[in-house]
Order: C-alpha cells, then structure tokens, then sequence
C-alpha cells in the first residue's frame, strides 16, 4: 500500500504540473484521473463512480476564482484513491457506501489543498518578484529556464507532498467511516446518489438564459429521447 | 517586409508557451512565462537580446490559449521594428492581451472546456471508455493545434491579430461553441434525469430539492462546501429515519 500511495503521490505532482502550470489538458480532472487511479488500483468501477461524482459537483467551479476555488487535482485523486484503496485492502462489497466516504474525502481534501497551495505558492511567487534580466544573453536564457523549471518543480512538489500526507488520512478516515458507521448507509448512498443535483443547478444557472436555454433544451429533449429508446 | 524567424523558431516559442502558466505570479502574472516564450527567438531577431527582452518585463496577464496570438504578434513587430507601427509594442501587447483574453475566455474556459466535461461525464456515467478517451484526444487536440496556429497566425499578421478578432466571424464562432456547449449540458441534465427517476421517488425528490438548494445558495456559500456539509446532514436523517 505505502508503495501506491508513492507512486499515486507522483501522478498528483505530474497532474498538477499539466493543470497548474501546462497546457491544462483536463487529465488533472476527476473525470479523467479516475481512468488512471482506476487502472493503477484495479478498481475502475468505484473510481469512474468516485470520479463522476467529485465531477459533477466541481463543474460549479469552473468560472469560480481565487480562494474560492478548491485544488480539484489534491481533492480528485485523494478521494479517487481513498475509496480504491479502502475497497482494495478491505475488500468490502458495499461500493456505493465506500464511494461516499471517499467523495466525501475528496472534498474536504480539495479544500484543504487550497489553502495548502495558496500557502506554498505566495513562496513561490515573492521568489518569482525577484526576477532580473542579466547583462549578458546567455545568462538571460539560464535564468529564464530556472525560473520556469523551478517554478513548475515547486507546482509538482507542493501538489505530490499534500497527497502524500492526506491520502493515507483519507484513506484511514474513508476505512473508520464505513467500518463504524454501517447503520447509515443508507443516507451516505442518498447522498451520492443526490450529488449529480448539484450539476444540475450549475447548468441551469450557466445556461438558463434565453438563447443558451433553447440548446440546451434541445440536449434535454435528445437526451430523454435517446434514453426512452435505448 | 522581413521574415527573420524560421518555421523551427515559432515551433520553440509554442513549446515554451505551453507552459506560460508555470510562472504566474501576482505582480507581473506571465511577464516571466512571456520572457521565457520570446527568448526562444529572440537571439535571430536582436543580437544582443537582452534589449529586446527588456523591453518586455511589464506586467502580462492573458488567456493562456491567446497567449501564443499575442507573442506572435509581438515577435512581428519586433521583426519590423518601430518603424510605420501605429504604436508601441508594449501597446499592442496590453490592447491584444486584453482583446484575445476575452474571446479566450469566452470560447475555452466558456464553451470548450464545458462542453469537454459535460460529454466526459455522459461518456463515463454510462461505462462508455473510447467516449472519454475520444472527448480527451479531441479537446487536446483542439487546444494544441490552436496554439500552434496562434504563433504562425500572430506572426503572420503582427499588429493586424487583434482586428482579426473583432469581427462578426469571431462572434458567430463564439456563439456556435456556446451553443453546443448548452446542448452537451442540456444532454448531462436529461442524463442525470433519467437517472434521477430510475433510481425511484426518494432519489428523485431528494435530487430535485438538494439542486434547488445548490440553485439558490450557490452565490453564497460555494457549491463543494454545500457537498460536504451535505454529507453528515445526510447520515442524521438516515439515523433518524432508523
């Protein structure tokens, strides 16, 4: 286990790197880490449930800014591995339960590594206040390529160490919550099963308006027909 | 009209680009991320490039998918010289960051990158894996290649970028990419719907009352946060009910 929280800690450090300071190619997006975490875990079931869950609550973040704004990569693969990891050591059967406790997880730890983030990185930026151009050319392009290198070393540092020490809490938190609290899994499975509520209440602020209303109407309607045939 | 800089050239400023994010800092935001970008041409286009890199530590600040517009644009320029320019460099930058940051923002952080997660979602929700692997391949391949073409695009066209993007073909483009972003997630709500009713009377009920909740307490308390406080609410109601 200490060998896949090592190696899940590197894959955070490298999904912060592409989100934080890359090309955002949305594999730091639950939706997408589930993929990997549930490859690495043998356990892709619960994690495309885990992953689709932590999703469809984060989609109402997607304008959201600054200190408002939870560390989606830290809080998706902490609760994506906590709730693989749980169903791997323990073997436990009730997977939308376990699933719960580890969303629940998940968001508390991509809260937490917000502010843990924010506190590395006014670090990082007085550091990067202090950039001078040199006098000579060469020197120009040396500095340049340590301040961008280290900078985006720092990103996969700070975001590697904070799952390094949260995954195992989450993972004993996620572990004690289905152990101990057997008695309400019905509420924690009425909880996952509500989240998708909350993108329901993004999309219909995002595209409630007149013009984009029409779309998405026309989505609803295809949906819902699609369904109704399939 | 000169053309210094080599296809090879523009190639290193996109791949420094990729990663203009990784330096974002309050005071300056990408200034040191920008400096970087042009000091991979920079030494073909002024032998002693420090002056020219100079010339560029001022504050920047852009959507990082405009961002290689505006660098090929100031690489063009630069090309030039000040010579027949209608204004500075430095102008240019701050009128084409803050013109390309809003269609940035509109047509990527607005429509593309919604429309990405909402089809992922749907993609994932029912097991359908090639789904998401196609939604992941396209988006990237959207993202890259329009980087790419900003840099070859900003050069070719210098101080003519930001007109380029104020007419009505932009503002057509934006609208169809928000339009296909409100049906991919009108497809997520009736999804979630089917699934809602599928899952009976309580799930359904309690789904449509928690996204009136979201809906109305969003602007003050931040939906995660709502998520979490959910959570024990939950188990105090399954124990009641017990």
């Amino acid at each position: 286990m200490i060998n896949d929280i090592l190696l899940i800690a590197f894959i955070a450090g490298i999904l912060a790197l592409d989100d934080r300071a890359g090309w955002q190619s949305l594999l730091g997006e639950p939706v997408f880490t589930a993929l990997i975490i549930g490859r690495l875990t043998h356990q892709m079931h619960a994690a495309m449930l885990a992953g689709v869950a932590l999703q469809l609550v984060w989609l109402s973040i997607g304008s959201a800014r600054g200190t408002r704004r939870p560390n989606t990569v830290v809080g998706g693969v902490v609760g994506i591995a906590s709730t693989c990891l749980v169903l791997m050591t323990t073997g436990d059967t009730r997977v939308s339960f376990v699933v719960a406790a580890g969303v629940f997880c998940g968001l508390l730890a991509g809260e937490a590594g917000a502010v843990v983030t924010r506190v590395a990185g006014e670090y990082r930026e007085r550091w990067l206040v202090g950039f001078r151009i040199p006098d000579t050319p060469e020197a120009a392009s040396r500095n340049l390529a340590v301040y961008v290198g280290v900078s985006a070393l720092a990103v996969v540092v700070v975001n590697a160490v904070a799952v390094l020490v949260m995954l195992p809490v989450a993972t004993g938190l996620a572990d004690w919550l289905t152990g101990r609290l057997g008695a309400v899994e019905t509420g924690a499975g009425l909880w996952v099963a509500a989240l998708p509520a909350f993108a329901l209440a993004t999309i219909a602020a995002a595209f409630g308006n007149r013009v984009a209303g029409r779309y998405a109407a026309l989505g609803i309607l295809a949906a819902l027909g699609a369904v109704w045939l399939l | 009209m000169s053309t210094r800089l080599r296809r090879s050239d523009l190639a290193r400023v996109f791949v420094r680009l990729l990663f203009i994010q990784a330096t974002l800092h309050r005071r300056g935001m990408q200034n040191v991320g920008l400096l970087h970008a042009l000091d991979a041409a920079a030494g073909r286009l002024s032998p002693g490039k420090n002056g020219l890199l100079a010339r560029h530590t001022e504050y920047f600040n852009t959507n990082p998918n405009a961002a290689p517009l505006v660098v090929g644009g100031v690489l063009r320029i630069e090309d030039e010289g000040d010579a027949g320019a209608p204004a500075s460099v430095s102008r240019f930058k701050q009128a084409a960051a803050s013109a390309l940051a809003a269609v940035g923002d509109v047509l990527f952080v607005g429509a593309l990158k919604p429309l990405a997660l909402t089809l992922a979602c749907v993609s994932a929700i029912y097991n359908f894996f090639p789904g998401l692997l196609a939604v992941l391949l396209l988006y990237n391949a959207v993202v890259i290649a329009s980087r790419y073409w900003g840099v070859s695009f900003g050069y070719a066209r210098g101080w003519g970028v930001i007109e380029s993007f104020s007419g009505h073909g932009v503002q057509r483009l934006l609208g169809i990419a928000r339009g296909a972003a409100a049906f991919a997630g009108g497809v997520l709500v009736g999804v979630l719907v089917a699934r809602a009713r599928a899952g009976g009377v309580t799930v359904t009920a309690v789904t449509a009352g928690v996204a009136a909740l979201v809906f109305l307490a969003s602007r003050r308390v931040p939906a995660p946060w709502l998520a979490a406080l959910l959570f024990p609410l939950s188990w105090a109601i399954a124990l009641i009910a017990k």
